[in-house]
């Protein structure tokens, strides 16, 4: 069912040609389209896919993609496993080692235990050096692959999944963990099932630790709990009950956002057929021994750090969670069967379907889009690939209202003017510095709903002087770590400021200087130019902060 | 106090204005003599503590035995322990301060200072996302605002000659109080602004009449890159956003590069503290500031939150130490500032498994200022027995607070939220609190 519409689809779209009046037809809204219409020329098609397939395009890359035409481009993107990606991965491995270690090997490489109990200002000194180099690693390697990646889908999928599954590596041992939970988790099931995912995040010590799961247990008996209700405003507090406040309880972080960010969504509580704090208690209740940890001694053989279920503080009282009934004896199996079937809860499919466009397409993407993408995740189980497939191959996707309708957040900004002058990126201490000035430091949301991607959440008075700020440092080669290579500028006419704002603008623009507002640009930009200071003015005008 | 919500209005002199929901407001300078400039209007400091800050870690019920059943681990102990410093700050017999609250303790007794207790939002959401959006934007439950609260009052409020400090948050991104079509300024640093002048002509600057366009009807083009306009709309958006920024930072350039600038007082060396002290530079120098707010994160305390020391009271203090140095560094100014603290939702009142608390219903305020009738309590305290918590776990709501907002803008602006039907699906206070000074 779902192959045949997207053919049908395809055999109705074009890059020129009568889609408008089709979708008109079929009876389809078209009121988000703009004033480009719905359609585009093949070169707008190519930009489009890598803008927002890719973090921008690279020199000579729309060409490329024109002649190969956008849409087996975006085939060969989906097919993510068979695009050759070895220089991008010894690179990684190479510098940032990290991202190929087990938690165990991450924790005695860069958390090594002091060697005897009252440890040195040296020793302390080193940790906290090895500390920093970790995060540097984790860090770097999120903006190396985005800017080389040749799997460029799976990047702008990586950052969407990243801030879904948002770990802040600010928050206890979270940097420890967080490079494997994006290995492990997003990257490995990102181009799989939702489902798979989800329970692996579940299961990751990272969320648990980031989302305080690790620390949940088994709550008070309900008569237990009476007799601390009764005793609560007496001066005297028999032992027993004294002991009893003391005892540890439940924690319900991680089952509230479980629920409402990573899956449900929040218009989900209290609607019908929807979550309630009710059900978020007796979720937390149902997760209790969900723990991080080790069994036994390492260096004695037992098992390495991961996910332990504990059973001690696991409750074992009978639960009910969105109607479905736990009789408390399957343990660990009860969340499993409860996460397995979040996943493909019809709001989850609703929500995930809505972000993903969101993303995607248009910040505020038409309903019947999400309507027909949250169908194919139902039918299909949660596969993900063929739910961005949907997406990519819809009619919306490349409808013109949609082309260049997102304002590029601070992170898909700095990444595209990285891409769009073939920066040569050797070191990230001036891309993340400028990030964390731009209000987005990479696995620094400290909130667990992840960085926002609209524009209502980025485009303020004020925030494009950091974005300037940032295309002129780069443009004079005054970014740590980054720097656009010679070829770049060998390749600039020299001495006609006319001639020079025209490579630019190809170079750089989409639809270069057919652009709309480049005659307004070009006027403003004045004709005493110089090469760098060229760039930096292309790269910090409106158009580019477009996707 | 006996008198109504409308008698209150007219006492403060401002009831007769447009029904329009517009108008220029006057200016209410009954707070003192602007020192040095033109007296401008009164200045209100949101600070917003992201997380949902611990009601009662901030302000503790000592005299309750209660507390200490249900806080075995991270309750404060009273006043007279053994070691004082690690008690509570008492002001009375039964509420005291957290430990780490000398400072704002100090405004207290001054007169200066008043907290707000089981106050927050009528919608039971304990979401942060959710809570957040609805407390910002002053709509608890309706989801078609988008505005943020203090942008709507500044945009109804707004005049050909506003100054382009009318209202500034100094993070990265604006808060969502502050967002919406009122250009609000955001900006994390004063170093990078000599970049904006060279973007002046990219972004419609040099033309001078159309940079007064755009400020006189900001936001005139409704709407926004990606929504239902059209992406001309959207390049417009970043154009107007790029132009609001540049005439801004350049005011902001000439009073914060001021040079030989001290602060009256030394300010915690923290994120929060520099942010205060700008923004007290900005008060000082009759810049025009009216509307400042700011974001502090991480008060989501699932565990070890700490009870004297550990978390909370590092946070707390911090809060403290700086609101105490804006005071003092304002000097006279504070006459016609009020810095008015909030956090989305309270926490259980019983603690957690981990020495923490989890999301939970009703909060507090914090309000401080010349202008705040301080000293005292505000809002209604029912106690800690599990009958009176909100579904016997969480602090109730006995406050609204669209309440305490609405009596700030009264009081101080003049500005009649319930007249403008500024707060949808609002019923007004008929007794208002009294929280200003009349």
């Amino acid at each position: 069912m779902r192959f045949k519409a997207v053919r049908y689809k395809r055999s109705i779209r074009s890059c020129g040609g009568v889609l408008a009046v089709l979708v008109g037809l079929c009876g389809l809204s078209i009121s988000w389209a703009g004033e480009t219409s719905g359609t585009l020329t093949d070169e707008q098609c190519a930009r489009h896919v890598l803008d927002r397939l890719g973090f921008g395009a690279g020199p000579g890359e729309v060409d490329r993609v024109v002649e190969m035409g956008w849409e087996a481009w975006v085939r060969g993107q989906l097919d993510a496993g068979a695009i050759n990606n070895d220089k991008t991965n010894k690179y990684v491995l190479e510098h940032f080692p990290s991202l190929g270690m087990t938690m165990d090997q991450v924790w005695s490489a860069y958390n090594p235990p002091y060697e005897s109990g009252q440890p040195t200002v040296e020793q302390i000194a080193r940790r906290n050096r090895l500390r920093y180099d970790l995060n540097r690693e984790l860090v770097g390697s999120v903006i190396y692959r985005a800017v080389y990646s040749e799997r460029r889908f799976e990047e702008v999928m990586a950052e969407f999944w990243r801030n879904h599954f948002n770990i802040d590596q600010g928050k206890d041992e979270v940097q420890y963990l967080a490079a494997h939970h994006e290995q492990t988790v997003i990257r490995r099931y990102m181009f799989g099932n939702f489902s798979d995912m989800l329970l692996a995040s579940a299961r990751h010590p990272a969320m648990l630790i980031y989302l305080d799961n690790d620390v949940s247990q088994k709550p008070l008996s309900d008569r237990e709990q009476r007799m601390l209700v009764r005793f609560e405003n007496k001066k005297y507090q028999p032992r027993s009950v004294a002991a009893l406040g003391r005892q540890r309880g439940l924690n319900e972080n991680y089952a509230r956002e479980l629920m409402e960010l990573h899956t449900l969504g929040v218009g989900s509580e209290n609607r019908k057929g929807g979550y309630t704090q009710r059900d978020v208690t007796e979720l937390a209740r149902l997760l209790t021994g969900w723990t991080a940890g080790r069994t036994g001694d390492s260096m004695t053989g037992g098992e390495g750090y991961g996910f332990r279920f504990r059973k001690g503080v696991h409750d074992v009282k009978p639960k009910v969670v969105l109607g479905m009934r736990f009789n408390g004896r399957e343990g660990e199996a009860g969340g499993v069967r409860f996460i397995r079937a979040l996943a493909k809860h019809d709001q989850t499919a609703r929500f995930i379907s809505l972000k993903l466009c969101r993303y995607l397409v248009n910040d505020d993407p038409p309903g019947e889009l999400v309507d027909e993408v949250a169908r194919v995740f139902e039918e299909t189980g949660g596969d993900l690939t063929a739910v961005y497939e949907a997406i990519l191959f819809s009619d919306a996707f490349m409808d013109g209202g949609n082309y260049r309708a997102k304002f590029r957040t601070p992170f898909e900004f700095v990444v595209a003017s990285l891409r769009a002058t073939g920066a040569e990126v050797t070191g990230f201490g001036g891309t993340r510095e400028a990030l964390r000035r731009m209000g987005q430091p990479v696995y620094g949301c400290v909130d667990p709903t992840g960085y926002d991607d609209t524009a209502e959440a980025w485009l303020d008075p004020g925030v494009l002087v950091y974005r300037w700020d940032f295309a002129l440092r780069l443009a004079r080669g005054d970014v740590a770590g980054a720097k656009i290579p010679d070829s770049f500028w060998r390749g600039l006419p020299k001495n006609d400021p006319a001639e020079l704002k025209r490579a630019l603008a190809e170079a750089l623009l989409a639809g270069g200087v057919e652009s709309e507002g480049w005659d307004e640009m070009d006027k403003a930009m004045g004709e005493k130019l110089k090469p760098r200071r060229a760039v930096g003015l292309v790269l910090g005008s409106p158009m580019f902060q477009e996707q | 106090m006996g008198t109504t919500r409308r008698q209150f209005m007219k006492q403060t002199g401002s009831l007769a204005l447009g029904a329009a929901g517009m108008g220029a407001l006057g200016t209410r300078a009954v707070f003192g003599a602007g020192g040095g400039g033109t007296p401008g209007k009164p200045t209100v400091v949101v600070l917003y503590l992201r997380g949902g800050s611990d009601p009662l870690s901030a302000l503790i019920p000592y005299g309750d035995r209660t507390y200490y059943n249900l806080r075995p681990t991270i309750g404060v102990p009273g006043p007279n322990g053994e070691n004082r410093r690690s008690g509570v700050i008492a002001l009375n017999d039964y509420f005291g301060f957290h430990p780490s609250m000398m400072g704002l303790a100090r405004l207290y007794k001054k007169g200066l200072m008043a907290p707000i207790v089981n106050a927050g939002s009528t919608h039971p959401t304990r979401s942060h996302f959710d809570a957040q959006d609805f407390m910002e934007r002053a709509a608890p439950g309706v989801k078609s605002v988008t505005e943020g609260w203090l942008n709507r009052y500044l945009y109804m409020t707004k005049t050909g000659d506003d100054s382009v400090l009318r209202a500034v948050s100094f993070q990265p991104v604006l808060p969502r109080s502050l967002r919406g079509q009122y250009p609000a300024l955001a900006v994390p640093e004063k170093d990078a602004q000599a970049s904006a002048s060279v973007f002046a002509g990219l972004y419609g600057c040099d033309d001078a009449k159309a940079t007064v366009k755009l400020q006189a009807e900001p936001g005139s083009k409704k709407v926004a890159v990606g929504g239902q306009e059209d992406k001309v709309t959207g390049r417009e958006r970043i154009i107007q956003a790029g132009a609001q920024g540049i005439a801004r930072l350049g005011r902001l350039n000439e009073v914060l590069g001021a040079k030989k600038y001290k602060p009256a007082t030394k300010y915690p060396k923290t994120r929060l503290g520099g942010q205060f002290r700008d923004i007290a530079k900005l008060i000082k120098a009759d810049a025009g500031l009216e509307v400042a707010a700011i974001d502090y994160n991480g008060w989501d305390h699932h565990a070890m939150q700490g009870a004297s020391y550990g978390v909370f009271g590092e946070m707390m203090g911090n809060v403290s130490n700086t609101i105490e140095a804006f005071v003092e560094d304002l000097g006279p100014k504070i006459d016609q500032t009020v810095v008015l603290t909030m956090s989305e939702f309270g926490r259980t009142a019983r603690e957690n498994g981990n020495s923490g608390s989890d999301h939970g219903h009703g909060g507090y305020m914090l309000a401080v200022g010349g202008p705040i009738n301080g000293g005292r309590f505000y809002g209604k305290w029912t106690g800690l027995s599990s009958r009176s918590l909100y579904e016997g776990r969480d602090m109730p709501v006995h406050t609204d607070f669209r309440d305490v907002f609405a009596e700030i803008l009264a009081g101080l602006y003049g500005f009649q939220a319930d007249d403008h039907q500024f707060f949808p699906e609002y019923d007004a206070n008929d007794k208002p609190m009294g929280l200003i000074k009349v």
